[in-house]
């Protein structure tokens, strides 16, 4: 026991200071942003351009944030990443039409205190958004120091984090472990694939959204999206949430 | 070692079926073993038989039907006061979504059933029409903790098809990225193990390494999982001369931070006792189900496809092999730790020898008739196989097998007769992926 103290101590504080200061370029990197470019630019490109995206996300006036998978095939015409981790949380309107510039302050939209607890449940994932969840619970995030905790049944949780496209198997669960929560309740779909079926849009087994099964509050837009935008979108249905200047 | 502890019949003639599996190859290299799923048999055969397109690797594991299948590793355990304890498909934490019916009489293990499929998106099925590229974010995605090897696989099973033979510098990116990924799986499921035997610091330690090693990748390749990273043009390669550099140094300090921590884990008698004898898969049972990978090493069969079937640019590296004899829990554990070792050894050879690439350049070239390939990599679970055909540019078909799915038998043998609370180290021990499996 000792010595993982001695080994604790020469490691010294490795937590995030995020959110009281902006996120790190090692925290949100390139790929956890959001891919974007001024309307006028968007409103330029060639019919041929816009249909390498792999999932429709740009359209004449906005790159759709939720569908966006993060391939970066876009870069080669001009897109670019941007933003803070607030802005990958958004409703799905605010996420369908921000062209990652607007400002806007997350809406908070459960009447709950300070302190949350979160379900998380898997409908479907490739597990990278299952790891950039837990991720929260390591060191780095560590989001107990939010007041923020996981919770092992959905009859503790406030919070039901939601990764993955529904296959037809896990529907059913999705719409029981959500009944089973006590309200006032808040769903989080994190991750394209819970945003609106991600790269799996046109699959065969991947028919519905998260949103068609269960009422979602806020989604988080990312493939995955790295941590600290998880523990935004958090943070926003606790009240706490921030516009991007803030968290600039 | 002799082939002879394998409970195994021996035989020249090996015909395919439908449902053969792969072949090993004895420690000493002069004997190969075959898999056949159809009959549960198993024929030794003499080399040379892994002769690159003479090895018919057949991947149909699965049934025609898509969805939720069980994995049987023998007839259901009946009698009195024996009753099935059902586990998922929601699971507890982070876990994925998978289930497992515990056959019991309350106090132990009777039988462990688990059910695959909940989490099949499809993909192989999917991916048919479409080019490599677009296909490619489909096959990196079916289990994003292994993307690197899954798109590895993918690629060269394409790129074998169309029968174009890749730029050299291109190999060295693949199993530089390859490497990185499987010494972050490893933490992972060290760090997993760590916690179910309630080692919280320990395994906040291993997290936080694992952090570090992802944002390392991040760097390199402008994703934390690298999704992308070897996909054709892929604008985020940051591995120029400057980016080796500063990644070379990131990976000394995670690996001086590994072998203190390892250190410690050693002497935590907590931590040995709860692993040591749990799960135990014997050689003979490992063969005769077809484990792959670490699970298979920690059962002292000497597999590896770096060093079996070596492609550049193992062929040109030292590649050390772990193995060890009790394939239990902690046998499987100590080898991922020689593997984290082994790969960092690999990595800096690599990064010391490597010129770097430009952007990617390997876009198999349309043909007209349809053709095959087949490749195999070590994933960090082991073994993956990637079967594709390809007809006018696009994917006409797609089968694979991938390790987590070879292994679940095993896992499943491994906890007859356990208590419950061997459950957890047993499944985190052997580190199968329901993603992974299910595509
Ligand atoms: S990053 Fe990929 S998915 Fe996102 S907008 Fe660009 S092309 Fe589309
Ligand atoms: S959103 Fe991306 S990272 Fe998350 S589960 Fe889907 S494919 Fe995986």
């Amino acid at each position: 026991m000792t010595s993982w103290i001695r080994h604790s101590a020469a490691r010294g504080i490795l937590t995030s200071r995020y959110p009281d200061r902006a996120a790190t370029d090692e925290e949100l990197p390139e790929a956890g942003r959001t891919p974007t470019a001024h309307p006028e630019e968007l409103a330029r490109l060639s019919d041929g351009e816009r249909s390498l995206c792999p999932t429709g996300a740009i359209r004449e006036q906005a790159v759709d944030q939720g569908r966006c998978i993060r391939c970066e095939r876009c870069f080669a015409f001009g897109l670019r990443p941007l933003g803070s981790p607030a802005m990958n949380v958004g409703t799905r309107e605010e996420l369908r039409e921000s062209a990652g510039l607007a400002d806007r302050r997350p809406t908070s939209v459960a009447p709950f205190g300070t302190s949350l607890h979160v379900f998380m449940i898997d409908v479907g994932s490739c597990h990278a958004c299952n790891a950039e969840v837990l991720a929260l619970g390591t060191p780095y995030y560590d989001l107990n120091r939010l007041g923020l905790f996981f919770t092992n049944s959905p009859r503790h949780a406030d919070v039901l984090v939601v990764v993955g496209v529904p296959t037809p198997e896990m529907v059913e669960p999705l719409r029981r472990t959500y009944e089973a929560m006590p309200g006032p309740k808040a769903v989080l779909a994190v991750g394209a694939c819970a945003i609106d079926r991600g790269i799996f849009a046109d699959g065969p087994r991947t028919g519905s959204s998260v949103g068609e099964i269960v009422p979602v509050d806020l989604y988080v837009a990312g493939c995955p999206p790295p941590p600290v935008a998880i523990l935004e979108g958090v943070l926003a249905l606790a009240g706490r949430g921030a516009t991007p200047e803030e968290r600039r | 070692m002799s082939p002879a502890p394998f409970d195994v019949a021996r035989g020249s003639a090996f015909r395919p079926s439908d449902r053969t599996a792969l072949a090993y190859v004895s420690r000493d290299g002069a004997l190969a073993l075959y898999n056949d799923y159809a009959t549960h048999r198993s024929t030794l055969v003499h080399e040379p038989v892994l002769r690159g397109e003479d090895l018919e690797v057949r991947a149909r594991w699965r049934g025609a039907a898509p969805g939720p299948r069980t994995v049987s590793v023998g007839g259901r355990v009946q009698g009195y006061g024996v009753f099935t304890f059902p586990y998922g498909p929601v699971a507890m934490g982070t876990a994925e979504a998978g289930a497992f019916d515990l056959v019991t009489y309350g106090e132990r293990i009777l039988e462990l059933v688990p059910t695959v499929g909940y989490k099949d998106r499809g993909i192989e099925q999917a991916v048919v029409g479409r080019t490599v590229e677009d296909a490619a974010l489909w096959v990196e995605r079916r289990a994003g903790v292994f993307a690197l090897a899954h798109v590895s696989a993918f690629l060269a099973a394409a790129e074998a098809a169309a029968g174009r033979s890749v730029p050299e510098r291109e190999l060295w990116r693949r199993a530089l990225a390859q490497e990185l990924q499987r010494i972050q799986a490893h933490l992972r499921l060290l760090a997993r193990v760590a916690d179910g035997a309630s080692q919280n610091v320990g395994a906040a330690q291993v997290h936080a390494l694992e952090e570090e090693l992802l944002r390392a990748i991040s760097r390199c390749f402008g994703h934390r999982w690298g999704f992308g990273a070897l996909l054709p043009a892929h604008p985020s390669d940051r591995l120029d001369r400057n980016g080796r550099t500063e990644l070379a140094d990131r990976l000394g300090r995670i690996s001086r931070g590994f072998n203190g921590l390892w250190e410690t884990f050693l002497t935590s008698r907590t931590f040995i006792d709860r692993i040591q004898g749990t799960g135990t898969v014997p050689a003979a049972e490992s063969v005769r189900w077809a484990a792959v990978g670490p699970t298979l090493r920690a059962s002292s069969i000497a597999w590896d496809d770096r060093l079996r079937q070596p492609s550049v640019p193992y062929t040109d590296l030292f590649v050390p092999l772990a193995t060890e004899a009790n394939g239990d829990a902690l046998a499987r554990v100590l080898v991922r730790q020689e593997e984290i070792r082994a790969s960092f050894l690999m990595l800096e050879q690599m990064l010391e020898r490597w010129e770097g690439v430009g952007a990617g350049e390997v876009i198999p070239s349309p043909g007209i008739a349809p053709s095959r390939g087949i490749a195999r990599v070590e994933a960090p679970n082991g073994d993956l196989v990637y079967d594709v055909t390809i007809a006018d540019g696009r994917v006409a078909s797609l089968q694979s097998r991938s390790p987590s799915e070879a292994n679940w038998p095993v896992m499943a043998l491994s906890l007859r007769g356990a208590v419950f609370t061997d459950f957890v180290f047993s499944l985190e021990s052997f580190g199968s992926s329901f993603a992974e499996t299910d595509g």
